[in-house]
C-alpha cells in the first residue's frame, strides 16, 4: 500500500482511519464473541447478539481500547446500508400472506398506532423529564447549544 | 437445488436457477443465491429512482418500494410456476435474502458509533434515558393494548402486538412465551420500520418533536429501531446517538416488563 504523506506536526491529529479489512475483523471478532455470550441468556430474557455486540462496540470505544478511526469507516457504511438490509426482512411477508388476509387490516392499524405511540409518548416522557430536572433540580441544561454546533 | 429437488413442480426453475445463473464456489448450483440478492437489489434501486423522480413522495420509499415490489414478484413467480407463495420464496428468494439479512448483525453493532460519539450527552443524562424509556413504553403498552381490543383483534393478536418496541430477534420469542405469534411480531416490526422510514420526519414534525434532539432520538430508535436510528443519525449527531441507545436498552426494557404486563392484563 502507498504511503500518503501526512504533516508531523498538525494542529488537529485526525488519525488516519484503519484499512478497511481491519475495521471489517475489529466487527468479526466483535460479532463472534457476542454470538458465545448470547446463548448463556435464559430464554426468558432472550438477548440477541447484535444487542451485546452494540454494548461490546460502545464499552471499547468509551474505555479508549478502541479508537473512532478503527471502525468508524466501515460503521458508517453499514448504517447507510440499513434501509436496504432489510429490503428481504420486509419481503419475508410473502411466507405470512395468510396471517394478513385474515387480520391483515386489523394488525397494519394497530402497527400504525403503535408506532406512533411509541414515537410520541417516548420522546415527550424524554423532554418532560429533562424539563423537570431543569426546574426542579436548577442544573444546567446544555442541549440546545450542543446541539447547534454538533450539526457543522 | 436441493429444496427444490423436493418440489418438482420448480423443477424448471431450479435448471434454469442453476444452469444459467452461476454456481456456488464448490462448483455446485444448491440453494443458489444469486436470484435473491439480484431480486432485492433490483427492488431496492426501482425505490430509490422512484423516490427521486417522485421528488420524495413518502410511498416511495425505497425499503417499501422494494419490499412491495419483491413481494409482488414473488407472488407472479409463485403463479407463473404453479406453486404457493411460500415455498416460493423459501425455495427460489430466501437463500439470497438471508446473506443479505444476516449483515443486520455488522450494521446493527455499528450503531455504538453514532452513540459514542455523544457520549458527553449519554453521561450527562443517562437517567433521564433509561426512565423516559421505562416510563414512556409503559404508557405505550397500555395504549397499544386497549387500541388492539377497541380494533377488535382477539387474544393472540394482542399478544403479538405487545413486544413489537424491542428488536425482532427478542420481540419474537417474548411474542410466543405471552401467547402471541412470532411471526406477525415480526411483521409488526418491519411495518414499524416502514413507517417510521416513510413517515418519520412528517411525524417528527407533526408533534412538533424536533424541537429536543434527545426526545426525537429516543422516540426514532422505539418506534423504528434501527430503520429509526438511521433516519435519526441523518438529523443530527444527538438524535443518532439518543436513537442507537434506544434500540439497546428499549429491547432489555420489552424483555423485562413486557411479560409481567401480559400477566397483568389477564393475556395468560
Amino acid at each position: 500500500m502507498a504511503q500518503q504523506p501526512t504533516s508531523p506536526k498538525s494542529e488537529t491529529p485526525t488519525e488516519k482511519p484503519a484499512p478497511i479489512l481491519v475495521q471489517m475483523s475489529i466487527f468479526a471478532v466483535i460479532l463472534f464473541v457476542s454470538s458465545l455470550i448470547s446463548p448463556l441468556f435464559p430464554a426468558s430474557l432472550p438477548v440477541p447478539t447484535p444487542v451485546i455486540g452494540i454494548v461490546i462496540l460502545y464499552t471499547l470505544l468509551a474505555t479508549h481500547i478502541l479508537k473512532l478511526h478503527h471502525v468508524e469507516k466501515f460503521a458508517d457504511f453499514m448504517i447507510s446500508l440499513i434501509a436496504f438490509l432489510f429490503v428481504p426482512a420486509g419481503v419475508q411477508l410473502a411466507a405470512n400472506l395468510d396471517i394478513l388476509k385474515t387480520q391483515g387490516i386489523q394488525i397494519t392499524i394497530v402497527v400504525l398506532i403503535a408506532t406512533i405511540v411509541m414515537l410520541v409518548l417516548v420522546s415527550y416522557t424524554a423532554v418532560g423529564l429533562i424539563w423537570l430536572r431543569q426546574h426542579l433540580f436548577h442544573r444546567q441544561h446544555t442541549v440546545e447549544q450542543e446541539s447547534t454546533q454538533s450539526t457543522n | 437445488m436441493i429444496i427444490l429437488a423436493e418440489n418438482p413442480e420448480l423443477a424448471m426453475w431450479g435448471k434454469w436457477l442453476g444452469d444459467g445463473l452461476g454456481t456456488n464456489a464448490d462448483g455446485s448450483t444448491a440453494g443458489n443465491a444469486i436470484f435473491g440478492i439480484f431480486l432485492s437489489l433490483v427492488v431496492y434501486l426501482i425505490g430509490q429512482w422512484l423516490f427521486k423522480i417522485s421528488k420524495g413522495f413518502f410511498l416511495f420509499q425505497p425499503l417499501f418500494v422494494g419490499m412491495v415490489l419483491g413481494i409482488i414478484v414473488l407472488v407472479i413467480l409463485a403463479k407463473t410456476f404453479g406453486t404457493s407463495v411460500e415455498t416460493f420464496y423459501r425455495s427460489a428468494y430466501k437463500p439470497g435474502g438471508d446473506i443479505i439479512f444476516w449483515f443486520l448483525n455488522p450494521a446493527t453493532i455499528a450503531f455504538a458509533v453514532p452513540l459514542y460519539r455523544r457520549n458527553d450527552i449519554v453521561k450527562k443524562f443517562w437517567l433521564e434515558i433509561i426512565l423516559a424509556l421505562i416510563i414512556g413504553l409503559s404508557l405505550s403498552l397500555l395504549v397499544i393494548y386497549e387500541a388492539a381490543k377497541l380494533i377488535g383483534l382477539d387474544t393472540v393478536g394482542i399478544a403479538s402486538m405487545l413486544p413489537q418496541a424491542a428488536t425482532t430477534a427478542i420481540a419474537m420469542p417474548i411474542a410466543n412465551a405471552i401467547g402471541g405469534i412470532g411471526a406477525v411480531t415480526a411483521t409488526a416490526c418491519i411495518l414499524n420500520s416502514v413507517i417510521i422510514y416513510a413517515l418519520g420526519d412528517w411525524l417528527v414534525k407533526f408533534f412538533r418533536i424536533d424541537k429536543d434532539p434527545i426526545g426525537a432520538g429516543l422516540g426514532l430508535g422505539t418506534a423504528g429501531h434501527t430503520v429509526g436510528s438511521a433516519k435519526a443519525v441523518q438529523l443530527g449527531s444527538i438524535q443518532g446517538s439518543m436513537a442507537s441507545i434506544a434500540v439497546v436498552i428499549i429491547s432489555i426494557v420489552v424483555d423485562l416488563l413486557v411479560p409481567p404486563f401480559a400477566s397483568l392484563v389477564g393475556l395468560r
